[in-house]
């Protein structure tokens, strides 16, 4: 059976495809749908939800369209997810694969490096780089990355010692190929999977960063943010609760979709090799 | 002359990405109760395959036709009880984490009701019987302080312990060297005549089952291509197969392919 | 002047706090052409050897000569340059492939890194390579855990034979074959030999064969040389207890069924 139709046999699967599926279109069609600036006035303030139909979730407090911010808003949470899991994950596969195939000195400074990054919480760090650097969109990815590389890197360099002694690496020196195509041709290829194994994780976890430092404010300030509205809508949580509420929604089956799609991919390519 | 097991018709489907692949074709057989019997063939022959279906370990994505008939009296055999079953690596079958004295008592408590005491005073004569070197110590070993060919013993050892009529040995020394490899077959020899075991080895080396078996079952593609005494399949081979398998054979007496060349004639 | 020089050979490995002596100061030396088997139990250190002649693993002690220059020397862009001459060929071709390789990615690792033909030129000569060793050029573009496992040892000879070398190491080459393809590949390897005069160091435990194929055989018992000579002398007298063990043990087709006892 192919893994495509494996992956649509298990529902779970299919539901966080969905829901992916569904924050991707979200993100595309906002500047068609909504192709005004979403920050701009739209109506009164503090409309509730379903009173008007040209503004479906209602308004904030200085009357702002909460359907076109929730639209833009999936632009900066997917791009901020995605951008920072991809560099996550090449940073630490190319760090986990550098230590774990020279071994030695190399290995030994490139993993004090990790302790080192890992050691502080990966959110504090986070913290500490955008008030320094300030808030943009690249310094927010940036600082994500600072605390997720780590884990990648751990898992590459575990492989990469396991595969660096098959004999297809040395199959690969005794034809007199250079340490570092080695390394990054025949070694980090096949020491891919469980690290990408890890990228829903990393993706979930890196929304939901974003989320928490625009809560706090150190977001993008020219961007909409989920975390920016739920910290927006706090001031009025008893008289409009719904002001946090609809992005707080977006944010759960954001990460819930990308975590079953996820896990749905890990699964179903597991079974494959398994078979195999 | 009474049968063991007879095999009628037997054919295995494994399933494999959507695709139905035959291991085992219309394959008919009798095990003899008492005899040696070699099945032999190279890889894709099905020969395993057929060792499985026998100890009723087959994978569930797989599908069987035909039936194993087991004629004696009482119930179908079992496995660890009735049936011991030697794999080809050792270091794979045993488990790592459990005391080598551990697995084999398991084995002897669990199929004759034995206490722990009883079990491991049962396991101490197996490693003696198996002839591991200071079987008091090995009692407390873990395999991986044991060689390749130490872990093979224990395994035999754990394969014997409920003490089966039949023993099957897939491929048991093919990850030996050759002297552990004679040793192994030696120890399997006598192991099954003192206990009057059915042995069912598997092999892909012909030499080596004409050393041990009495019969030959010769497979290939999945089918049964000849099946015959020893003598008769090595000195008159009905099947141009096992021709071949026997001239492929490499002996101490075979004549230098260097001169074939002409190279250093 | 011999092809290979190998003198006072020691490796020594730490295994939980103990010293293991794999190699204990062995000495052979390997004529062009010719073939010098090294034969033993598992743990002799064959293997050993194997690595340490083709420097994936560093000797403690002792010296390599090959070609007439001081290899253990080499370094770096030199020693890469320098395996051109000398190849090897593993027991399990499936583990000594790349498992997301293709036979023309394997052919042409060995013609590019040391530019052997051009861009334009390679698939040329790795169709020349298959045919050389007995394959159909179109086998290229297939995956190479699709092709049989005698089509994967040819491959792996067509790899070893890519940069023209003067040495290769069959380290236990023949012994993970089904019996009929075997012979193929040993006739292979013969007639590469007498075609291009590769000198073969022919690693098995499989005395049958060693005595089929080598002129000289060195008998290895933990890590020392027990025995060594004619092969075919050794084998029918072996004089070394190790000797006598290995070739007591090889397997032989009986005619007659012995009786258990």
């Amino acid at each position: 059976m192919n893994p495509l139709r494996r992956f649509l046999r298990t529902p779970e699967a299919v539901a966080g495809a969905i829901l992916l599926a569904a924050l991707i279109a979200m993100a595309l069609i906002a500047p068609l749908l909504f192709p005004g600036d979403p920050q701009a006035i739209a109506g009164p303030a503090l409309l509730p939800p379903f009173q008007d139909w040209s503004l479906p979730l209602g308004t904030d407090r200085l009357g702002r369209d909460v359907q076109a911010e929730l639209f833009h808003g999936a632009r900066t949470s997917l791009a901020v997810g995605l951008a920072a899991a991809a560099a996550a994950l090449a940073i630490g596969s190319v760090v986990g694969t550098l230590a774990g195939f020279a071994g030695g000195l190399v290995d030994e400074m490139l993993m004090r490096v990790t302790d080192a990054f890992q050691t502080v919480p990966s959110f504090l760090l986070a913290l500490a780089f955008v008030s320094v650097v300030g808030p943009s969109l690249g310094i927010v990815v940036a600082a994500i990355v600072l605390g997720t590389w780590t884990g990648p890197a751990r898992i590459a360099r575990a492989e990469v010692l396991s595969i660096r002694e098959r004999d297809y690496v040395a199959s690969a020196r005794a034809i007199g190929m250079h340490p570092l195509e080695i390394a990054f041709r025949e070694v980090l290829p096949n020491a891919l999977p469980p690290v990408l194994a890890m990228s829903s994780v990393i993706v979930a976890a890196a929304v939901l960063t974003e989320a928490a430092l625009s809560f706090l404010g150190l977001g993008d300030p020219n961007r909409v943010t989920w975390g920016g509205m739920i910290a927006e809508g706090r001031a009025v949580l008893r008289t409009a609760p719904f002001l946090s509420i609809v992005p707080g929604i977006a944010l759960v089956l954001t990460v819930l979709g990308v975590y079953l799609a996820g896990e749905g991919i890990v699964e179903t390519t597991a079974v494959r090799r398994g078979l195999s | 002359m009474s049968a063991l097991a007879s095999i009628h018709d037997l054919t295995v489907t494994y399933r494999r990405d959507g695709n139905a692949v035959a291991a085992l074709r219309n394959i008919s057989l009798d095990i003899v109760a008492g005899e040696r019997l070699a099945v032999i063939g190279e890889s894709g022959s099905g020969k395993s395959t057929l060792a499985l279906a026998i100890a009723g370990l087959l994978p569930a994505s797989s599908a069987v036709d035909g039936r194993i008939e087991w004629p004696g009296p009482g119930q179908p055999p079992l496995l660890g009880r009735d049936i011991g079953f030697v794999f080809q690596d050792p270091s794979v079958s045993l488990d790592p984490v459990m005391t080598v004295g551990k697995q084999i008592a398991e084995v002897a408590r669990t199929h004759l009701g034995l206490t722990w005491s009883q079990a491991y005073a049962k396991a101490k004569t197996l490693l003696e019987r198996v002839r591991l070197p200071d079987p008091d110590s090995a009692l407390h070993a873990f395999p991986h302080q044991l060689s390749g060919g130490q872990k093979q013993r224990v395994a035999i050892a754990a394969a014997i312990a409920a003490g089966p009529k039949l023993l099957i040995a897939d491929e048991a020394t093919s990850a030996l060297d050759t002297i552990v490899q004679a040793e192994i077959v030696a120890l399997i020899r006598r192991l099954v005549a003192e206990d009057g075991m059915t042995l069912l080895f598997i092999s892909h080396d012909i030499a080596l089952a004409t050393e041990l078996a009495e019969r030959i079952a010769v497979f290939r593609h999945g089918q049964l291509v000849e099946l015959g005494t020893t003598a008769r399949i090595v000195g008159a081979p009905a099947q141009a197969y096992t021709r071949t398998l026997l001239d492929a054979h490499i002996g101490l007496d075979a004549a230098p392919l260097l001169n074939r060349s002409g190279l250093h004639a | 002047m011999s092809l290979l020089t190998v003198s006072n050979l020691t490796k020594r490995y730490r295994r939980g706090g103990k010293v293991v002596t794999a190699v204990d100061d062995v000495s052979f030396h390997i004529e062009p052409g010719e073939t010098l088997a090294l034969a033993g139990p598992s743990g002799s250190g064959k293997s050993t050897i194997a690595g340490l002649v083709l420097r994936l693993i560093e000797p403690d002690a002792g010296r390599i000569e090959f070609e007439g220059d001081d290899f253990l020397a080499l370094r770096g862009a030199k020693l890469r340059a320098r395996r051109a001459r000398l190849q090897m060929v593993f027991q399990d071709p499936l583990a000594a492939f790349n498992p997301r390789a293709t036979v023309a990615r394997v052919l042409d690792d060995p013609l590019r890194i040391h530019g052997i033909a051009s861009r334009a030129e390679r698939p040329r000569r790795i169709a020349a390579l298959l045919e050389r060793v007995g394959l159909a050029a179109d086998l290229a573009p297939r995956a190479i855990h699709e092709i049989s496992g005698g089509q994967r040892q040819r491959v792996a000879i067509a790899r070893a034979i890519a940069t023209g070398p003067s040495l290769i190491v069959l380290d236990e080459a023949v012994s993970a074959l089904d019996v009929s393809v075997r012979g193929q590949i040993l006739d292979l390897l013969l007639d590469l030999q007498s075609q291009e005069r590769i000198a073969y160091l022919f690693i098995s435990h499989d005395l049958g064969v060693v005595r089929a194929l080598a002129r000289r055989v060195i008998l290895l018992d933990a890590g020392r040389i027990a025995e060594s000579g004619d092969a075919r002398a050794v084998i029918d007298a072996p004089q070394s207890a190790i000797g006598r063990a290995l070739v007591a043990a090889a397997p032989r087709l009986k005619r007659t069924t012995q009786d258990a006892s």
